[in-house]
């Protein structure tokens, strides 16, 4: 036998135990896609509990007053207009667990109607995408299909964005004017969302805790949540440029952010998909492996600068924005490319 | 001599013809050279949700117009980065580099409106080809604006309207408009070393300076080509052509088109503003050379003031350049723009009288200086207003119309404004720019068109204790964002500020019955 012939044979008896290994690592992999997407969703439902207990104790603020909003803001202003504050940046950071995880609900056939419910769905006066729910408030009234919770409803609720929920325009930052956005809202539609959100996010929650992910759930995984990795580092990115001077939506520095979710990407992939792309382009999966690395080095040393006291100019920090951008998309290009050689579909 | 010539004619004549066999031999029997760009079939998941057209053709790019050459797709290695232009090319490169064009697809403003469009439908990222064909035309021809994005980015992926996207061009149809440009990326270009286009320099020329194509981007067509637009039920939920941006057919109609003045005319002279007086003046002589600044109505985008939250707005720094050049350049193309602003516009009283115990007065806003209406392009956030305010003999005020809150960002409600409006179908207006959602446009008050002029008719009260002579200060107001859009929009409480195009003063009658 010689050389060529003994490779072939040592490929062909190793061929199983491979297959196996593989299969082992997907399948761990697989289990890793589960844990992350039951961590955002645990995160959005502890979001949604705090909201809703913010929304509680505005709206006993205003019931109290037998509902006359004027009378609430001129003995309990500065506690409504804490309490408006605390429930918008509770609102983003549930916002933030769902966007997370929104590919992956929206691409899963099973919990598909939770991304209308939650984030995506139109009112019933559409003639489609309905979110198919109907919406109970504090006072009796049901909404009938009422649109999306977070941005149909919520949302413009609480930013002032939608004129009929405004019951009062209020300088909520006490600075002597009352720009667009100062206001009181509507309590009784705003608990009542609230309550809404979340209840749907539990039920969310338990359908995810049932749910078998595959192969395509995680491609999906990966692909989607890929970008989103290069969406915070944008809003690192514009907090650099803004210094609180505008920008109420990107108070804080999301590096942390960042570096989580580029670790359950790297994770995914190399646990779930890479032994079936390495399988048929090798070159391919070490290229992908590779962007993930340097993309992980990036966000890495940016944020260990940034703890060390780094203040970052709007070059450099465009300059890093536009360069973890560049990876990530190079990333989800060649992982999308790998998924048409295997064969892996993409669900949503 | 003449003995050896004959000697090896023969032979030399049979090696002649043998290499030339060999070459055409060659050349015959050589595999043809593949097509270049990509074809459909080979961008995985690529997404076509609006289906094939009447012939049952593929649209990979609708609901925007815009086309290749060969109708496939861009290979992204085609479409090279302007700050690789910019190695030869510095002087355009500088100029192109502040304007709106090079910004087109990464401003904050324009970004986050297409993510909140997006979100409104299932096919929101394949719907904004609609958005992005003339936005940032790269992506969509090299297949990006897709939600499962398969095809590596280009280096010019952040530059909106890059070098190549307007000098590949080879036909426009200015009147259906929506991005409808057909640009030869995948033939049309070279893939020259910089050693060969410098030992070379021709071939790069005859690449991006093919005479047809540099004829067509000096005319207003290859501009309409996106300056034209309108919604139909592919990208939105009008059920008939709604018109949204008409530049192009304002112009096409007016003083400006009969007598040769072109887009490129106005907004690539050197100085802009002085070319307008000139035109103004009577003088139709072209400007000596076209700058790349393209300078425009947006003046926010260049109020070097806003410190920081400029470079937010505009969504980072372009490739190629630092904080201090990229400031630099802002600045130049700043004074440009405001100056050309100041030259388009207007006021004049037309007529007054005190009649009744009444107030009557018309002012007429006039356009002057614009090729196209005033305001232009997609007015409903961008909007003009009329400001008029009355004084008595005593300098007390006895009538005031479209007073600006700078506190709160907002024009008097009730003021004299040229505006578009979107409308969803139950007929509400929509303030933040919701294209998908958008069932008719509707006009507060159209444009006013090129060397035309719109006159306002004013009525007030006088108070009985009020005496003449009655001063009008007028001072007309251009904003290109409305307070709504940009709070809905950014979620900031940054104030748009209004620019003051044209103002003017005038006494109107004195007596309490008087006429002028």
């Amino acid at each position: 036998m010689n050389g060529r012939g003994l490779v072939l044979a040592a490929a062909l008896l190793l061929a199983p135990v491979a297959g196996v290994a593989a299969d082992d690592a997907e399948g761990l992999g697989l289990a890793n896609v589960k844990e992350f997407t039951l961590e955002h969703s645990r995160g959005l439902v502890a979001q949604a509990e705090l909201l809703e207990a913010g929304l509680a104790d505005y709206h006993a603020l205003i019931a109290a007053h037998g509902g006359d909003y004027a009378a609430a803001w001129a003995a309990e202003g500065a506690r409504l207009a804490e309490r408006i504050h605390t429930i918008r940046a509770l609102w983003l950071e549930a916002s933030n667990h769902y966007e997370t995880i929104e590919g992956i609900v929206a691409g899963i056939p099973e919990t598909a109607k939770y991304d209308l419910i939650l984030d995506a769905g139109n009112p019933g006066t559409e003639s489609e995408d309905v979110a198919e729910y109907d919406l109970p408030l504090p006072d009796g009234t049901v909404l009938k299909r009422p649109g999306n919770l977070f941005h149909t409803i919520t949302e413009p609720l609480f930013w002032g964005m939608d004129e009929k929920g405004v019951k009062l325009p209020a300088d909520l930052n006490g600075d002597g004017k009352v720009t667009r956005g100062e206001m009181l809202f509507d309590a009784n539609l705003g608990l009542g969302a609230a309550q809404g959100l979340a209840r749907w996010a539990k039920a969310l929650e338990a359908d995810m805790t049932a749910w078998k992910p595959n192969r395509e759930d995680a491609l999906t995984s990966v692909v989607v949540m890929t970008p989103t990795v290069g969406d915070y580092f944008g809003e690192w990115k514009e907090s650099q440029f803004i210094s609180g001077e505008i920008g109420a939506f990107v108070a804080q520095s999301r590096l942390t952010d960042v570096e989580g979710i580029m670790s359950g990407c790297r994770r995914m992939y190399s646990q779930a998909l890479s032994p079936v792309v390495a399988a048929i382009d090798a070159d391919l999966d070490s290229r992908i492996t590779a962007g993930f690395e340097e993309l992980l080095g990036l966000v890495e040393d940016t944020r260990a600068r940034e703890a060390a006291g780094t203040k970052f100019g709007a070059e450099e920090a465009d300059a890093l924005g536009n360069e973890a951008q560049d990876i990530a998309d190079r990333i989800v290009a060649m992982v999308l490319q790998a998924a048409a050689k295997a064969d892996v579909q993409i669900r949503g | 001599m003449k003995y050896q010539f004959k000697t090896h004619l023969p032979p030399a004549a049979l090696g002649a013809f043998l290499a030339l066999v060999f070459i055409l031999g060659t050349g015959i029997l050589a595999p043809a050279p593949p097509e270049p760009g990509v074809e459909l079939a080979d961008i995985p998941f690529y997404r076509l949700p609006f289906g094939p057209d009447a012939a049952g053709k593929a649209r990979p790019f609708w609901p925007s117009r815009l086309q290749t050459e060969n109708g496939r797709f861009a290979d992204p290695a085609s479409i090279q980065s302007a700050a690789k232009c910019a190695t030869c090319h510095r002087r355009e490169f500088d100029e192109w580099a502040p304007s709106l064009h090079a910004i087109a697809g990464r401003d904050t403003v324009y970004e986050r409106a297409v993510r909140i469009n997006e979100g409104l439908h299932r096919d929101g990222i394949e719907k904004s080809r609609f958005c992005e064909g003339c936005h940032a035309p790269g992506e969509v021809l090299a297949g990006r604006t897709n939600r499962f994005k398969s095809v590596m980015p280009s280096d010019a992926e952040t530059e909106g309207i890059t070098c190549v996207m307007c000098h590949t061009a080879t036909h426009a149809d200015p009147k259906e408009g929506n991005g409808a440009l057909t640009l030869a990326v995948n033939t049309g270009v070279d893939r020259l070393p910089d050693a060969m286009i410098l030992a070379a320099p021709r071939d790069h020329a005859r690449a991006f300076g093919a005479a047809g194509t540099n004829a067509l981007i000096a005319s207003s067509d290859f501009c309409g080509g996106c300056h034209t637009e309108a919604y139909d039920s592919s990208m939105s939920k009008a059920t008939s052509r709604q018109h949204v941006q008409t530049t192009f057919a304002e112009w096409q109609g007016s003083w400006y088109a009969e007598n040769g003045v072109n887009c490129q005319d106005c907004h690539m002279a050197p100085d802009p503003a002085a070319y307008v007086r000139q035109v103004r003046a009577g003088n139709l002589e072209k400007p000596e050379r076209y700058a790349h600044n393209f300078v425009g109505s947006n003046y926010l985008m260049f109020d070097t003031s806003l410190g920081s939250n400029l470079t937010f707005l505009r969504g980072g720094i372009l490739p190629g350049l630092t904080d201090a050049r990229n400031t630099a350049l802002i600045a130049r193309q700043g004074e440009a723009t405001r100056a050309l602003l100041r030259s388009a516009a207007g006021l004049a009283l037309r007529e007054a009288a005190v009649a009744g115990g009444r107030l009557r007065f018309t002012v007429a806003v006039q356009n002057l200086g614009a090729g196209h209406n005033l305001p232009t392009g997609v007015v409903d956030q961008k909007y003009m207003w009329l400001e008029v305010a009355v004084r008595d003999a005593s300098g007390a005020e006895i009538y005031h119309s479209g007073a600006f809150d700078a506190e709160r960002g907002e024009t008097d409600p009730d003021a004299v404004i040229w505006r578009e409006d979107f409308r969803d179908t139950d007929g509400r207006r929509i303030p933040d720019h919701l294209t998908f959602i958008t069932a008719t446009v509707t006009h507060v008050r159209p444009g006013v068109p090129p060397k035309a002029e719109d006159v306002v008719a004013y009525e007030a009260p006088l108070p009985p204790e009020a005496k003449g002579p009655f001063i009008l200060e007028a001072r007309l107001w251009y904003r290109v964002a409305t307070q709504e859009f940009a709070y809905n929009t950014l979620k900031t409480d940054l104030i748009i500020p209004p620019f003051e195009l044209a103002a003017g003063k005038f006494t109107l009658p004195a007596g309490k019955e008087a006429h002028p």
